[in-house]
């Protein structure tokens, strides 16, 4: 069930998570999947799928379109321009403030102790993103997610395949093979 | 370099690459060997800079544009990023349409599960750069454990990460 949404509500989510989530888009999409879909209901898993996959066909930045393809599908063209500029620009001024002083920056201990530790607990946003995502496909298809994750894991790290071609595998099975309850 | 000529020449490197840094090779490319308004070693301190602060990888071209343009080459770099995520707009609308039907709603059922096995595949070069010494390693297993186990906000997380570090850089020991 869809929890209350709001432009403000949804402008909080990616101003957060754009503004504290280091790691990159990977960990950045982690941290609002875990919000968007387990902690305020917005967004279903299929719809995190498709919102997922439509980032990775997008020209540029994996994470920007990922946004805006999630504050489209919210809340229509200003969800869209409110996910994509919130989620950019308070990283952008950081970016930039960061070069302007970058010798200085990178010599200050303190800093780069905070942001080796942003950088350790990013790891661990992504892999409770995993188990999130995984978690209910494994209690109601435990055999069909194993066929389906697996081969993606070994693909995709061995780099046998891009992605995009991982995403589209797992996609063509779907077709395929349609899910009993899918309807 | 005018701002608008900068913008144009990272938008091109940005619209033909799919991921973070794939664009920087055309970056290298334009600015570096063609144009000779950025060194290789400012252009390996924007990556560096990127993957220190927040947000996606690709804003090196960000720091990029800074370096050649001051705030408005920052703002230009900004704005090269963002252009090619409104293609999401079309996309998004076109494949929405279609997720009412039991197959398509499989096939998305299959990609979410293929999405989680892309994440962590991605957790693994982050880990292994990021997970330097023991107390990084706590951190992230900490970092995991909570978040699986709670429904704690992942700002908060990554607070506490932060404090951790600042707190171990006051008594000398940088993580």
């Amino acid at each position: 069930m869809r929890g209350k949404l709001s432009i403000a509500g949804l402008a909080r989510v990616f101003l957060r998570n754009g503004t504290f989530t280091f790691g990159g888009g990977d960990a950045t999409t982690a941290a609002l999947q875990r919000e968007l879909v387990a902690n305020h209901g917005w967004l279903s898993e299929h719809e995190f799928g498709a919102c997922y996959t439509v980032s990775r066909v997008t020209p540029g930045t994996n994470l920007l379109a990922f946004c805006t393809a999630v504050g489209w599908t919210l809340l229509g063209f200003r969800g869209a321009m409110s996910a994509l500029l919130l989620a950019s620009i308070p990283g952008a001024a950081v970016l930039i403030v960061m070069t302007a002083f970058y010798g200085a920056a990178t010599r200050n201990p303190w800093l780069m102790s905070a942001i080796h530790a942003a950088l350790a607990a990013a790891v661990g946003i992504m892999l409770a993103a995993v188990w999130t995502l995984l978690r209910g496909p494994l209690r109601r298809r435990p055999a069909r997610t194993v066929v389906v994750a697996a081969p993606a894991l070994v693909l995709s790290l061995y780099g046998l395949l891009s992605p995009l071609e991982v995403l589209a595998l797992a996609a063509g099975f779907g077709l395929l093979a349609p899910e009993r309850d899918a309807a | 370099m005018s701002a608008g000529l900068l913008y144009l020449l990272l938008l091109k490197a940005t619209l033909i690459s799919f991921s973070g840094l794939s664009s920087m090779p055309i970056v290298r490319d334009e600015l570096v060997v063609q144009y000779g308004v950025l060194s290789d070693s400012q252009l390996n301190a924007a990556v560096a800079l990127a993957r220190a602060a927040p947000g996606p990888f690709g804003g090196y071209v960000i720091s990029v544009g800074y370096f050649v343009g001051g705030v408005a080459g920052g703002i230009a770099g900004w704005l090269a990023l963002i252009t090619p995520a409104l293609l999401a707009i079309p996309l998004t609308h076109f494949v929405a349409r279609s997720t009412g039907h039991p197959r398509a709603r499989s096939m998305l059922g299959a990609v979410v599960v293929a999405s989680a096995a892309l994440i962590l595949v991605a957790t693994v070069p982050i880990a292994m750069q990021a997970l330097g010494s023991t107390a990084l390693i706590v951190i992230a297993v900490a970092s995991t454990l909570v978040l699986a186990a709670t429904g704690l906000e992942t700002v908060w997380v990554v607070a506490a990460a932060a404090a951790t570090g600042l707190l171990a850089a006051w008594f000398g020991a940088t993580l």
